[in-house]
């Protein structure tokens, strides 16, 4: 019997046994291979992708116009130190300190799709860091106010009269702002109390009654 | 179909095209296997022919494997998949009366149909006792929907159960199956062997 003869015999004959084996080696093989920890969250191209997008920042201006119209679908969520928040922030606005970002008591506020997240802080940086965290786990609807309350500031309380170059969209914008401004409390016109006119008193001096002299 | 018609590789309406050919793929595997026959079935309760169990833990295992390899390379999210509910007391006894049915009829409802499609007497008056069994069901399932609803452990999978690794888990029953295999092959030597 030549050797080749041979192996085929071994093979057709011990057919279910090599079968068995290669089943039970393959399934022995997810256990050996080395374990490594998986991606929690989003792929990251997808991360990188939604990270370079301009659409996950909110202009002041865009956030202004949301809350003077009341938009109902907006959460304002301040990443500032309890300190700083209860010193200024946006009205309405809850407080959830970056650190505490994932903790159980918070989690359930950037954790949904039902509201438009709005994330800021004093600049964009905090917030930049708790929307990379979020987005990274897959959270939705997140969104950074541009600029932060810096921004906020610089535009919605004090904006700043354009040039007189500018085109008219700029005097537009500085309308909204001007007006904006004033919804949230500050920049009204200055009302000049005009003083009331005094009326200039004049004194008529009567003419003391003169002791009837005699006439003709 | 999987993942090509959520991310819009293919239209929509490719899922009945897909269907229908899957379904026919799936008729002419269980004919060629000799799986339209009543006795391959009811060969597995007299113990003269296993092919049956070992076709389906075949592939039960095979897929786990497979499933766990693509997981492992990222290919696709275990996590991700659906996990039919558990409703435990509905289970046991709609298994056991399916079982009933399986060793009476011979037909499991697949092949009922495939043995059908060949013209086999016994599998078309299976698929009317199947359909009046549905009927019944259906008439039946206001005072069947306690049972029906009751007991529901939820997605839950034996890993959970056992809070084992997976790998492992699966590597048992791999073993099991080949065990399984080994011990249906030392009963059919043991049993009269029925030629059909």
């Amino acid at each position: 019997m030549s050797k080749r003869y041979k192996t085929k015999k071994f093979i057709v004959k011990r057919e279910y046994q090599i079968l068995a084996f290669i089943l039970v080696f393959i399934a022995a093989g997810l256990v050996l291979l080395p374990k490594y920890k998986k991606n929690e969250g989003i792929m990251p191209e997808l991360f990188v992708k939604n990270a370079i997008s301009s659409e996950r920042y909110i202009s002041t201006d865009q956030l202004a116009d949301k809350i003077i119209n009341q938009d109902p679908s907006v959460l304002l969520i301040d990443m500032r130190s309890e300190k700083e928040f209860n010193e200024f922030s946006l009205p309405n606005a809850i407080n959830i300190p970056l650190k505490n970002l994932l903790d159980d008591d918070y989690i359930g506020y950037i954790d949904q799709d039902i509201y438009d997240v709005i994330l800021f802080s004093n600049d964009s940086f905090y917030a930049d860091q708790a929307w990379m965290l979020g987005n990274r786990l897959g959270f939705k609807n997140l969104y950074v106010l541009k600029g932060g309350l810096n921004e906020w500031f610089n535009t919605i309380i004090n904006p700043k009269y354009p040039d007189e170059t500018m085109p008219r969209e700029a005097f537009k914008l500085y309308d909204f702002r001007k007006a904006a401004g004033i919804y949230f409390g500050v920049g009204a016109p200055k009302t000049e109390k005009k003083a009331a006119p005094t009326k200039k008193v004049i004194t008529v001096k009567k003419k003391k009654k003169r002791a009837a002299e005699g006439g003709c | 179909m999987g993942p090509l018609i959520p991310n819009g590789l293919i239209p929509v309406e490719w899922n009945y095209v897909i269907a229908i050919l899957i379904g026919m793929a799936f008729g002419y595997i269980l004919e060629a296997s000799g799986f339209s026959s009543s006795r391959k079935l009811a060969g597995v309760f007299y113990g003269y022919d296993f092919v049956v169990l070992k076709v389906f833990f075949t592939s039960a295992v095979v897929s786990v494997i497979g499933l766990y390899y693509l997981d492992y390379l990222n290919f696709l999210d275990i996590s991700q998949l659906y996990v039919q509910p558990t409703y435990l007391w509905a289970a046991i006894i709609g298994g056991m009366i399916m079982g009933v049915g399986f060793l009476a009829g011979g037909f499991c409802p697949g092949t009922s149909f495939c043995g059908a499609a060949i013209g086999k007497i016994d599998a078309i008056v299976f698929i009317i006792g199947l359909t009046i069994g549905i009927f019944v069901f259906a008439e039946a399932f206001t005072f069947l929907e306690p049972l029906f609803n009751s007991s529901n452990l939820g997605h839950i999978t034996m890993v959970d159960i056992l809070d084992i690794s997976p790998y492992w888990f699966i590597l048992i029953f791999t073993i099991i199956a080949i065990g399984s295999f080994v011990f249906s092959d030392w009963v059919r030597s043991k049993v009269k062997k029925v030629f059909y």
